[in-house]
C-alpha cells in the first residue's frame, strides 16, 4: 500500500487549471522525483499535499488516513514535513534557533513550564540541543551556528532547512528544488544526503530542474505538463520517452 | 559547552526577586507605622515614576504581541481602559456617576484582568488571522468604539466624568502623604517587575523562540509543525491580560477613571517608547518608555522657565517627540538597544 497518495487533485487558481485531475502516488521508502516544464503544476501539487493550499477536489491520504486540506502544522504532526523552493529561512533568528525550533513535543513550548521553568522543560531542551548540534555538525554548519541564517549563501540555506527539517524525523520528506541556486560540489552533498535518509528508510519526494542529478538519485520520475500526469516510470524510460521531450522541447519541435 | 548553550535564567529571576522585594518593601510601609520622608522636589519624580511603572506593564505586554510575534495592535489602551473600567465599576462605592458595585478590591481587580484578556480573545478570534496591517485598523477601530462607548453610556459608565470612589488600598493604609508614595511607586514597581520576570521567562524558553519564528515567517514555522494560530492568541491576549492588570492597578491608585485617561495618546506613548528602545528587548523596551517619559517629565519644567504659553509650548512638545521617532527610524531602525538583525531591519 502506498504511504501517500493524491487522487483526482484538482487547483483551480481564477479561470486558470493549475493542477487537473492528477493521481500520485508513492509508496514507503522510496525515492520519487517530481519534473515538469515551467507551469506544470509541480509546486501547487506539492503545495496541495502539504496542506499549505486546500484542492478543489481530490483527496490525499498519508498512511491510509485522509488528510486532504489538513494544514500543514498537523500533516508535520503525522510526519509530512517539507521545503520551500526559494528557501525560506527565520532570517531574523541563529542558525542554531531554526534547528531547535522544529523539535516536536517540547513542553515548554507551552506557556506554563516555561513560566515554571519545569524540570522536564530543561531536561527536553537539553536533548533538542544536543540532537540539533548534532545535525548542524552533520551538515558541516557548526562554525555558522550562532549566525543569523540571513548572513548565509544560498547553498547553505539549503543545507539548513534540510537541517531544520531532519528535527522532525519525518516518514515523509518533500523537498522543493533543494539543488535551485546551489553549486555543483553542494549539489552532489545534498543529493548524498538525500540518499542516506532514503537508504535509512525515509520516503523523500523531490521536485527538481536540474535533471542530470535528479534521475541519477531517484527510483522513478513522474513528469507533469499542464497539470496532469504525462509520464511516469524508471528514470532511464522517461527521459527517453517521445512525450517528454516533446514537452520539454515544445509541441512545434517536429 | 558555551555559555549560550545554558538556558539563561539570570535576568528574569533577578527581576522576579527585585520584584518581590519591592513588594516587601512597599508592603512594610504601607502596613506598618513606618513612614518615609520626601523631599517637596521629588514629589513630581514619584509622580511620574507612578505613571511610568504603570504604563511599563503596558510597554511589556505590547512587546510580546509586537516585538515577539509580530503583531501589530494599534489599540492597546483599550485594553488598558477595560481593565481599569472593570474594576473601577466593580469595587467603586457611591459613584457620582456610572456603575458602583462596591465589591472588595481584590476581586475587583481580578475581574478587571479577565474582562480585558476576554476582550483580547473576541478580538483574536475574529481578527488574528488578518495581515498585520489590517489587525492594525481592527484593533485602532475597537479602541476608538470603547471610547465612544464609555463616554456616551452615562448610565453604566459615568459619561465623561467617569467612575468615581474607587478604594485606594495604599491610600487607605499609609500614615502620610510622603509613605503613600512611596509605598504606591514600590508596590506597583513591584508587579511591574514580576511582570518583567514573567515575560522573560516566557521569551527566553522555547516557548519565546516559537513566536519569533511566527514573527519571522508563520508559514514556516507552521511547516515544522506549530500551530501558529494558537501561539498568536495567547500572545495577544497575554498582552491584553497584562494591559488590564495594569488599568485595575491605575484605577485603585487613582481612585477614579474616565474617558480622558484612556486616550490614544497611551498607545502612541508606549509605541514610541517600544520603537525608541529596541523591540523585542523587555529591558530596552522600558527604558525606551524611560526616556519618552523623561523628556515630557523635563519638558514640565521647561514650560516653568520659557517665555511661550502652554499650547506652543505643548505643540512644541510634540514636535520635539516626533523628530525623535524620525531621527531612530533613520538611522537606528532597530531601536537604541534593539538588535537590528534580530529584528530584520540590517543592511
Amino acid at each position: 500500500m502506498s504511504l501517500l497518495a493524491a487522487e483526482g487533485l484538482v487547483k483551480d487558481f481564477g479561470g486558470l487549471r493549475a493542477i487537473d485531475d492528477l493521481s500520485v502516488s508513492v509508496d514507503e521508502g522510496e525515492l520519487v522525483g517530481v519534473m515538469g516544464p515551467n507551469g506544470a503544476g509541480k509546486s501547487t501539487f506539492f503545495n496541495c499535499v502539504s496542506g499549505v493550499i486546500k484542492p478543489d477536489a481530490g483527496t490525499v491520504t498519508l498512511d491510509g488516513a485522509d488528510v486532504t486540506g489538513d494544514p500543514p502544522e498537523s500533516l508535520a504532526h503525522r510526519g509530512l514535513v517539507r521545503t520551500f523552493q526559494n528557501t525560506r529561512e527565520l532570517e531574523t533568528m541563529t542558525v542554531r534557533d531554526n534547528v531547535r525550533l522544529a523539535a516536536p513535543d517540547q513542553p515548554g513550548e507551552r506557556t506554563l513550564p516555561a513560566l515554571l521553568r519545569s524540570g522536564s522543560m530543561q531536561d527536553h531542551e537539553k536533548r533538542v540541543r544536543e540532537r540539533a548540534d548534532e545535525l548542524i555538525e552533520t551538515f558541516e554548519l557548526d562554525h555558522l551556528a550562532d549566525e543569523y541564517s540571513s548572513n548565509l549563501s544560498g547553498g547553505q540555506r539549503k543545507l539548513l532547512e534540510l537541517a531544520r527539517t531532519l528535527m522532525l524525523d519525518p516518514d515523509v520528506l518533500m523537498l522543493d528544488e533543494p539543488f535551485a541556486g546551489v553549486n555543483p560540489t553542494l549539489t552532489r552533498e545534498i543529493a548524498d544526503r538525500i540518499r542516506d535518509l532514503n537508504a535509512d528508510g525515509m520516503t523523500v519526494v523531490i521536485i527538481e530542474h536540474e535533471l542530470e542529478t535528479l534521475t541519477e538519485l531517484v527510483d522513478r520520475l513522474v513528469v507533469l505538463q499542464q497539470g496532469r500526469l504525462l509520464v511516469e516510470g524508471d528514470p532511464e524510460a522517461v527521459l527517453s520517452d517521445e512525450r517528454v521531450i516533446e514537452a520539454y522541447l515544445g509541441g512545434d519541435a517536429e | 559547552m558555551s555559555a549560550l548553550d545554558r538556558l539563561p535564567s539570570g535576568d528574569g529571576d533577578r527581576a522576579l526577586i527585585a520584584g518581590t522585594l519591592c513588594l516587601l518593601v512597599g508592603g512594610l510601609f504601607a502596613v506598618t507605622p513606618l513612614q518615609a520622608q520626601l523631599p517637596g522636589a521629588l514629589y513630581v519624580f514619584v509622580e511620574v515614576g507612578i505613571t511610568f511603572v504603570i504604563f511599563g506593564m503596558l510597554v511589556l505586554g505590547l512587546d510580546l504581541q509586537y516585538g515577539h510575534t509580530g503583531l501589530v495592535n494599534f489599540g492597546h489602551v483599550v485594553f488598558f481602559a477595560v481593565g481599569a473600567y472593570a474594576t473601577a465599576m466593580l469595587a467603586a462605592q457611591d459613584s457620582f456617576a456610572g456603575i458602583s458595585l462596591g465589591y472588595p478590591w481584590p476581586l475587583a481587580l481580578l475581574v478587571g484582568v479577565i474582562a480585558a484578556a476576554l476582550l483580547g480573545l473576541v478580538v483574536s478570534a475574529t481578527s488574528i488571522r488578518l495581515r498585520d496591517d489590517f489587525l492594525a485598523i481592527v484593533t485602532l477601530a475597537t479602541a476608538e468604539i470603547f471610547h465612544s462607548v464609555f463616554v456616551n453610556f452615562e448610565g453604566i459608565f459615568g459619561g465623561n466624568v467617569g467612575i468615581l470612589g474607587v478604594p485606594r488600598p495604599i491610600a487607605a493604609v499609609a500614615g502620610d502623604t510622603d509613605t503613600r508614595m512611596i509605598a504606591t511607586i514600590l508596590v506597583i514597581g513591584g508587579l511591574t517587575l514580576i511582570t518583567l520576570a514573567a515575560v522573560t521567562r516566557l521569551t527566553e524558553a522555547p516557548y519565546g523562540r516559537v513566536l519569533r519564528a511566527i514573527r519571522a515567517d508563520e508559514l514556516v514555522t507552521r511547516s515544522v509543525g506549530k500551530s501558529t494560530i494558537v501561539y498568536k492568541t495567547q500572545a495577544f491576549v497575554y498582552g491584553a491580560a497584562l494591559a488590564g492588570l495594569a488599568g485595575g492597578v491605575f484605577a485603585l491608585y487613582n481612585g477614579a477613571v474616565a474617558p480622558g485617561f484612556f486616550t490614544i495618546q497611551v498607545t502612541v506613548t508606549i509605541w514610541i517608547g517600544m520603537l525608541l528602545g529596541g523591540a523585542a528587548n523587555h529591558r530596552a523596551v522600558l527604558a525606551g518608555l524611560a526616556v519618552i517619559m523623561g523628556l515630557r517629565l523635563v519638558s514640565r519644567f521647561g514650560l516653568s522657565v520659557t517665555p511661550v504659553s502652554g499650547d506652543v509650548f505643548a505643540a512644541f512638545r510634540l514636535v520635539v517627540v516626533g523628530l525623535i521617532l524620525v531621527a531612530v527610524i533613520r538611522f537606528r531602525p532597530a531601536g537604541i538597544w534593539g538588535d537590528p538583525q534580530e529584528l530584520g531591519v540590517d543592511r
